[in-house]
């Protein structure tokens, strides 16, 4: 059966002043030049991956398109590639390990581990699946969603990450989430990892202490005990034992990544109408937090480069590619979901920032004395896990940064954390910044509905 | 004959598609149709038929404002528009004082509230449930065997407000069927389901803040049953429309198309 298919394909006269922008260092030394990540991405990517590459309306995370932002190709490198080099990490025996709870990964890299969030995952699940049509695509992921529904709840979301690990497909060591007040998604996992097959993926349970956990003393001791066991863990996988200097100099590195992603954030938001479209600012500022692509050195080298690019375009006034001018700004909060950035430029809108990731990739960790310490007192620090009005004060600071125009809080159905706080904390926004706020329900599926897209439309138009 | 410039809302609908040309800010033809299968078929046949009601061919069209869910599907428009937004600029088209919008369309149900110009200031929608719908409704009038135009008027003629507990579709219908079988008045039910889908959306209404002057759009709007019970139960005035409020949508188009036009959009 012939298969319709609208595809992306990179333009060769965009070739040349790609290939001429800097290599991607990985953390295990090798490199990947521009012209070899050029190829990957016009020969062999879009026939392992013809799903990435659909251009449709309907594909929410299709390629940027914006042909002349090197970033933006090595975001989608970086992406296309997630089994290929996990797996190549895999055969060199490094432990990986999957992280929730919107921890930073520094302790699990100083330890020698690879961390992922269940977003990585989901996409290592993905890449997995090859030769696979963006409609194939979506088949799967319900598939895998009613997988996990049958057999954990039928409120889980990010499904992928828990019934590959219990099935075996996904060579993961150790479950390892943080018991903070983040997300339902912890509570799926365990319930995932208690009823599956695989017992003999290691659990760690990071105990976080609640209420104004960060100013009290004895909270910041228990949870650096808690990131010391967390590092005995994964010594007891790789047979090696972790310094206090190894995490310390992670912690320098991982800090690096989060000053970029601030100072991109800082440029990005300057002008009226932003250097690049929303995905690509998704991209890259995700990108200090050092976890996406699983291997911080080379979304380190991705972020310098990156914040030269956005310097050069805020200096020379280039204007995002497909974003009207002066678009409305809207500030994301809520769950890890978000709307499609397309249909919300298409209706002359941005998404300038988010509240979840960003609020741990902006929070900076002490750098000299006990890092232990230092990372449990940043880690109880973080706004998202704060009581609601100090998480209401910061996420208005943010709204103030990026001048948005509006709120958008939205949350999983499912993410029963999130969904309780949203008329709080959309109240509480609305006394300090006096902008106007739409919560909305989002279902964890393949494709958005056209319900919810339609209330993102009008909450754009609106503004 | 001086040619017409001329403008068109079209709101394709779940259940109906609604067509609007107008002309210098008047409204100079309409339709409504029932929209079928083919999303793209049913604007073109609402607006064909429209035009053919103004007497104008699409030769006289200047621009055209496409919005309801059908709106992803239209070729022939120069601009989509929510019809959140539409049937706020319809409302105040029809009725300037217009502060608080409930629409009930034929698959979901929303809350606008406006500012003095018409424009959106804060909204809420359900399309979670079937209550507060057209389908809803629809489906109801089959229970009985009377077309969805008959439950208002038959409603009204109630003795009593029989308890409907269940909103969700397939057990207000079971209900119903169970009431009917019991020898209760079918208008004493009818009543009822009004009463339990206003009760329903009076969440909504509260969300955004009901001011006055409030005003009923959608296809629902056109039910006198249901817009006394959501008198009753949100205690609330709900103004006379003088156009009809199923066009609602469509008539804020089509004031959209034209003032787009007027701004070389």
């Amino acid at each position: 059966m012939a298969i319709n298919q609208d595809l992306f394909h990179y333009p060769e006269a965009a070739k040349e002043l790609f290939i001429r922008t800097e290599d991607i260092t990985f953390r295990d030394g090798t490199r990947v030049s521009a012209e070899e990540i050029w190829e990957f991405l016009t020969k062999e990517a879009p026939v392992r991956f013809p799903h990435a590459f659909d251009n449709g309306r309907y594909n929410r995370n299709r390629i940027s398109g914006d042909i002349a932002l090197p970033y933006s190709l090595k975001d989608e490198y970086l992406s296309l590639t997630f089994n290929d080099r996990m797996l190549k990490a895999k055969q060199k025996g490094i432990p990986v390990a999957f992280v929730q709870g919107g921890q930073c990964v520094d302790p699990y890299y100083a330890a020698g581990a690879i961390a992922l969030r269940p977003a990585s995952v989901n996409q290592w699940a993905a890449c997995q699946r090859e030769g696979v049509t963006f409609t194939q695509a979506q088949v799967l992921r319900e598939d895998d969603k009613e997988r996990a529904s049958q057999s954990i709840s039928f409120e889980v979301c990010n499904t992928a990450g828990y019934e590959y690990i219990q099935e075996g497909s996904l060579p993961v060591d150790m479950i390892a989430p943080y018991s903070c007040l983040r997300c339902s998604d912890v509570s799926y996992s365990l319930e995932a990892h208690r009823h599956g097959k695989r017992q003999d993926v290691k659990l760690f349970l990071g105990d976080f202490p609640m209420a104004d956990q960060k100013n009290k003393e004895w909270a910041v001791e228990y949870f650096a005990e808690n990131i010391k066991r967390l590092i005995r863990s994964i010594d007891e996988l790789t047979g090696r034992e972790t310094t206090e200097e190894d995490l310390r100099k992670e912690i320098i590195l991982h800090n690096e990544g989060r000053r970029l992603s601030r100072e991109i954030a800082e440029l990005w938001w300057a002008p009226d109408t932003p250097p690049t479209n929303g995905k690509d600012r998704r991209a890259i500022l995700q990108m200090g937090g050092m976890e996406v692509h699983g291997d911080p050195e080379a979304s380190l080298c991705v972020l310098r480069e990156g914040k030269r690019f956005i310097e050069e375009r805020v200096r020379k006034g280039v204007k995002g590619h497909g974003l009207i001018d002066k678009p409305a700004r809207i500030f994301l909060c809520g769950s890890c979901v978000f709307p499609s950035d397309y249909r919300i430029e298409e209706g002359g809108g941005v998404i300038v920032g988010t509240d979840n990731h960003w609020s741990n990739i902006s929070t900076l960790v002490e750098e000299t004395g006990d890092p232990y310490y230092n990372l449990a007192k940043a880690t109880l620090s973080y706004p998202y896990e704060q009581n609601v009005y100090e998480r209401a004060k910061w996420t208005a600071e943010q709204i103030r940064k990026s001048r948005a125009d509006g709120v958008l809080f939205m949350y999983n159905w499912g993410c029963n954390t999130q969904s309780a706080m949203a008329r709080m904390l959309c109240d509480e926004i609305k006394k300090l910044v006096n902008v106007p706020t739409l919560i909305i329900e989002h279902e964890f599926q393949a494709s958005q509905s056209e319900q919810l897209l339609n209330r993102v439309s009008a909450f754009v138009e609106m503004l | 004959m001086s040619k017409v410039t001329a403008f068109a809302g079209v709101d394709v609908g779940s259940l109906g598609t609604k067509t609007v040309i107008m002309a210098e800010g008047e409204i100079i033809g309409s339709a409504i149709i029932r929209t079928g299968i083919n999303t793209e078929e049913n604007g073109w046949n609402g607006l064909n038929a429209a035009l053919e009601n103004a007497g104008l061919t699409r030769d006289d069209l200047a621009y055209v404002v496409a919005t309801g869910y059908g709106r992803i599907s239209a070729p022939y428009a120069n601009k989509t528009v929510t019809e959140i937004t539409c049937h706020a600029k319809g409302a105040h088209y029809i009725h300037p004082q217009t502060k608080t919008i409930i629409d009930m369309g034929g698959q979901d149900c929303k809350a606008i509230r406006l500012d003095d110009d018409g424009n959106v200031a804060d909204f809420a929608m359900n399309d979670k449930c079937a209550a507060g719908t057209g389908r809803f409704l629809e489906v109801m009038a089959n229970v009985f065997k009377v077309s969805l135009d008959e439950l208002g008027p038959l409603s009204l003629s109630a003795t009593e407000v029989l308890p409907v507990s269940s909103t969700c579709t397939v057990f207000a219908e079971s209900e119903t069927v169970s009431l009917l079988a019991r020898g209760e008045k079918p208008e004493n039910i009818i009543v009822g389901i009004h009463h339990a889908i206003s009760k329903r959306v009076g969440g909504m209404f509260s969300r955004v803040g009901v001011q006055n002057d409030v005003f009923f759009s959608g296809g629902v709007a056109k039910n006198v049953g249901m817009r006394k019970a959501l008198e009753e139960a949100l205690q609330i005035k709900i103004v006379e429309p003088r156009k009809d409020p199923q066009l609602a949508g469509a008539i804020g188009a089509a004031v959209i198309a034209e003032s787009a036009w007027k701004r070389g959009r």
